[in-house]
């Protein structure tokens, strides 16, 4: 065998979205604000996957305003209605769809009073990026100047959403039942180099082909999908948490090795859109499902590389050794068999 | 404590304080000068969030004892660029999204500062090998070297400053690449997480902690710690005025251990005090004896009959047992050409958030008792706290503080009860903000697993059937095992349609290190298995990996493993969509990389080589890399 070796593995994976077995919700209030902005009060806040920003960006595509000018708030428990926990890949589903519900009955009552004003269909009026204007004719205003004119005309122009996925128990005694009602599926594509020498494996490249349902921001998924596939690779390679009778050994960082940028490889994402039917904005979500699939792709590029099968993670440089080891006794001894 | 008069510049004003000498470079920023932009990720040199410049050179500021910095010009993330505006390389992590969580990014933005200082022509892998110090959990640095690689450009003239500019909407900001509105705020350091909030009058926490994996509490002693000067309060079990227990599912863990310790790192005790400083050295004041009872430490020894008890409600020590059954798997085996039968493990595996775990707490004006968090679930912990401090839930409020980092492993409330009970106690704000080895040995791992596996396949490879058996260690308490337990069966068997399975996934108390959630909930563990089978059958049988997988896929109309009818599965087209853009070969699993044509190619980068480069860049001038 060549020092370096080379392989590819792939691995496909499906996952659930928004809490599982149980009837999800969350909530939300939206507000059109002076000057054309907007305040949105749900009870969440960024834990890093860029939820504000998504939010931000469906409430300014719903009231026809831009995201810079939506400010979002209040992750207070005294403050804003329920939207329960920032965890189960439900944040873009649950919220997002609350907050579009919200907005839409804000615009629907700033459009109540501009039309009337106007004197035409509320049907025909569009908005955004700022600016509203009712379709078939030439009549236009600002967003800031429609507020202040439904403000004039007694109507603050405030909604209020909530969002429901319908998820159900499993049966106690065969787990029958329908747990979310909305799924996606996600396939990944790993290619290793394995030093046959030192046992390392690095990932040079990986291919990451997702359904998200409908991408509110490309960029955001990307992120989500690039730093799901390496703590996937450092779950699959290097990670590992040790006790020794109850006693962890792998306290600080220095034990406890994580990847690096230098451990990264190269990262594809295709985002696949296959919408949601059952929520206002069909999008689903991408947080935990994009590291599922990566550790098998990776330990099945491995065996692909050397031809050793490890089943246990992670496939430390000790244990590849051993593996390629145990193959090539395994390999002399049917040699010797033969002979 | 010694002080001594410091002198220094920092972000090009002249600074002087009388201070401990001894106290970290990073401390006498956070906690002399207000410089929370630097963060504390790790206090062991070891992530970079703490990097600052001294005298121009990159520097982590938690191994620099301040009075080394006597006279030194020292820039923080807050002086690289003026209020209001952002320097190129800030404004590059703005465009790329290289800011997820924010909590890595001043230390990231510094490192980034460095190379554009001393490299300004570096390679791509160059860039990683400088930043190779810095830690991040959130992005897969991928954005990151993106930002790097692009402010470079700009600042060599390779790129125009326009780059850095935000692309303009088309008709539609749904699928618009819009910068991240909090990236500002990360990018210079400016964005405060619950370690970097103050309140005036705030005592400090901290907690005395079990060196034991199980014992009995014999009793505790605190009169030493209540008689020291500066400490404020001690809080033990016995200051919980309700029902005392939280957790996700199962509200089994106290807010500090009742009776026992169930785990090395479980909380015993809480001291707040005037400054962090006094309350760690307090709890040395605490006497507690314990006797020590035997351990479990592996799951299948809390399975046998006479294994020690954890929790007395769980005799048998099983947190959580998920059956899924569908169809007749005996029939399903017995229709199969081949059975393969395998064993498949996953380790323990620690979130590894940078920001360690923080937060503050008082009661208001109200009487409302109020914890800033970043608690993954306020809405859950409101309840629990409502009853462990028994108030009425509009007497109990949460705030989430920017997270830094959660991944699930901030969906336990394990520390803000003790916030809030010396909160109550003192009628002073306290915080707590964790070190990093107190993060790791009592916040929750990802469950490590075991997988018994058993499939049947036609030779065609479509399964036949599967018996799937998981055996989980949910450590020392429930937290979310049964949660993860349940996604784990429900996920089990892939993405396929099976006719006829068999799956429980079970998870038992150990006095290892709590497990709870992680980032897919069991379903990575699960999938593992299964992948990893997928391509043990589709050696034996001859085929190809993704041909295998399309035989058994799931289709609008099939039945989940829970007899679910599906209206769609996008599994088709993600298969196809991820073999195209890797312009897979096909061709049966095997050792097939020796002989692929598919290796090497578009989308994938140089395998890395450390140690020195010597590169001739076009001036030809000679430069070791």
């Amino acid at each position: 065998m060549q020092r370096k070796m080379r392989g590819r593995g792939v691995a496909a994976s499906w996952y659930g979205i928004a809490r599982t077995a149980t009837v999800d919700r969350a909530g939300a209030w939206a507000e059109l604000d002076d000057g054309g902005t907007a305040k949105v009060v749900t009870g969440v806040t960024e834990i890093g996957e860029g939820i504000l920003t998504v939010l931000a960006q469906i409430a300014a595509e719903e009231l026809g305003i831009r995201p810079e000018d939506v400010t979002i708030g209040d992750n207070d428990t005294a403050r804003s209605p329920e939207a329960a926990h920032a965890g189960a890949t439900r944040q873009t589903y649950m919220i997002g769809n609350s907050v579009a519900l919200a907005c839409r009955e804000a615009k629907a009552r700033l459009f109540t009073e501009i039309a009337a004003h106007w004197e035409v269909d509320a049907g025909s009026l569009v908005a955004f990026d700022g600016e509203l204007r009712a379709e078939g004719t030439n009549l236009a205003m600002t967003m800031a100047e429609a507020v202040d004119l439904c403000k004039r005309r007694g109507v603050v122009p405030v909604g209020a959403g909530h969002f429901t996925s319908h998820g159900t128990g499993l049966d106690p005694e065969d787990g029958s039942g329908a747990p979310w009602q909305a799924y996606v599926f996600g396939t990944q594509v790993a290619e290793v180099e394995v030093d046959t020498v030192t046992g390392e494996v690095q990932v040079l490249g990986l291919w990451a082909a997702h359904d998200v349902g409908r991408v509110i921001n490309p960029r955001g998924v990307e992120g989500q999908i690039e730093g799901g596939v390496v703590q996937g690779l450092g779950q699959a390679l290097m990670e590992d948490y040790q006790t020794a009778n109850g006693h962890p050994v792998t306290h600080g960082f220095a034990k406890y090795i994580l990847p690096t940028a230098l451990d990264v490889p190269e990262i594809t994402s295709i985002l696949v859109e296959d919408p949601d039917p059952l929520s206002p904005l069909g999008a689903k979500g991408i947080g935990e499902p994009a590291l599922v699939p990566t550790a098998p792709a990776i330990i099945n590029a491995i065996h692909d590389a050397v031809g050793v099968r490890i089943r246990s993670l992670p496939a430390t440089p000790e244990k590849v050794l051993a593996a390629i080891a145990e193959k090539q006794a395994r390999a002399a001894g049917a040699r010797e068999a033969a002979e | 404590m010694p002080e001594m008069t410091l002198d220094m510049r920092v972000n090009g004003r002249k600074v002087t304080r009388r201070a401990d000498p001894g106290q970290r470079l990073l401390d006498f920023l956070r906690d002399e000068l207000n410089l929370t932009g630097t963060k504390e990720g790790c206090g062991a040199g070891e992530c970079g969030t703490c990097s600052v410049f001294v005298d121009g050179k990159l520097v982590k500021s938690c191994l620099m004892p301040v009075a080394k910095a006597q006279g030194a010009d020292i820039q923080t993330v807050e002086g690289l660029a003026r209020p209001g505006e952002l320097e190129a390389i800030q404004k590059a992590f703005h465009k790329t999204g290289a800011s997820q969580c924010g909590y890595c990014i001043p230390g990231m933005v510094m490192a980034a500062t460095s190379v554009l200082r001393e490299a300004p022509e570096a390679s791509l892998d160059e860039i990683k090998e400088r930043m190779g110090g810095n830690i991040c959990r959130c992005t897969g640095y991928s954005k990151i070297i993106e930002a790097v690689a692009l402010a470079r450009d700009v600042v060599t003239g390779r790129a125009s400053p326009a780059v850095l500019e935000p692309e303009g909407v088309g008709d539609s900001y749904i699928g618009h690449n819009v910068r991240r509105l909090d990236a500002p705020s990360k990018v210079t350091g400016r964005l405060k997480y619950a370690g970097d909030m103050v309140m005036p009058g705030m005592l400090h926490m901290a907690v005395l902690r079990s060196p034991h994996p199980h014992a009995e509490i014999v009793s505790i002693d605190t009169s030493g710690a209540e008689a020291m000067e500066g400490v404020a309060c001690v809080i033990t079990a016995d200051d919980v005025p309700g029902k005392d227990g939280f957790g996700v599912f199962v509200h089994d863990q106290p807010v500090m251990a009742r009776g026992k310790v169930r785990h090395v790192g479980e909380a015993v005790a809480a001291i707040a005090a005037e400054d962090a400083a006094t309350a760690r050295r307090a709890l040395a004041k605490i006497r507690v004896e314990y006797r020590e009872l035997p351990g479990l430490f592996d799951p299948e020894d809390a399975l046998k009959p006479g294994a020690p008890v954890i929790h007395d409600y769980a005799p048998d020590n099983v947190v959580k047992h998920i059956p899924i059954r569908k169809g007749d798997v005996d029939k399903g085996f017995a229709e199969a050409d081949l059975i393969l039968e395998d064993e498949f493990s996953t380790q323990q595996v620690e979130h590894a958030y940078l920001e360690p775990e923080a937060g503050l707490a008082y009661v208001d004006a109200d009487d409302v008792v109020t914890v800033i968090s970043p608690s993954q679930n306020i809405t859950h912990h409101r309840h629990m706290l409502s009853e462990i401090i028994a108030k009425p839930i509009n007497k109990v409020r949460f705030i989430m503080s920017p997270v830094g980092g959660g991944f699930g492993g901030k969906e336990d409330m394990i520390y803000q009860g003790m916030l809030a009970l010396a909160a109550m106690k003192t009628d002073r704000p306290v915080r707590l903000v964790f070190t990093r080895e107190e993060s790791i040995i009592a916040s929750a791992k990802r469950h490590p697993s075991r997988v018994k596996y058993r499939m049947g396949l036609k030779n065609d490879g479509r399964i036949t059937a599967i018996r799937f058996e998981m055996l989980s260690d949910g450590g020392a308490y429930g937290m979310s095992s049964e949660g993860v337990m349940r996604k784990a069966a429900i996920l089990s068997c892939g993405p396929y349609e099976v006719e006829n399975l068999q799956v429980d996934t079970t998870a038992v108390y150990t006095n290892n290190t709590p497990s709870g959630a992680f980032r897919t909930f069991g379903g990575m563990q699960a999938q593992f298995a299964t992948e990893s089978m997928m391509d043990i059958a589709a050696e034996r049988l001859g085929l190809d990996p993704f041909e295998i997988r399309r035989r058994n896929m799931m289709r609008a109309g099939s039945l989940t493993h829970t007899q679910q009818r599906l209206t769609s599965a996008s599994i088709d087209r993600v298969l196809e969509a991820a073999e195209q853009a890797s312009r897979w070969e096909p061709g049966p699993v095997g050792m097939r990389g020796p002989t692929r044509g598919d290796l090497g190619g578009p989308g994938t980068r140089a395998p890395c080589t450390l140690g020195a480069r010597f590169e001739t860049p076009k001036d030809s001038k000679e430069r070791v890399a």
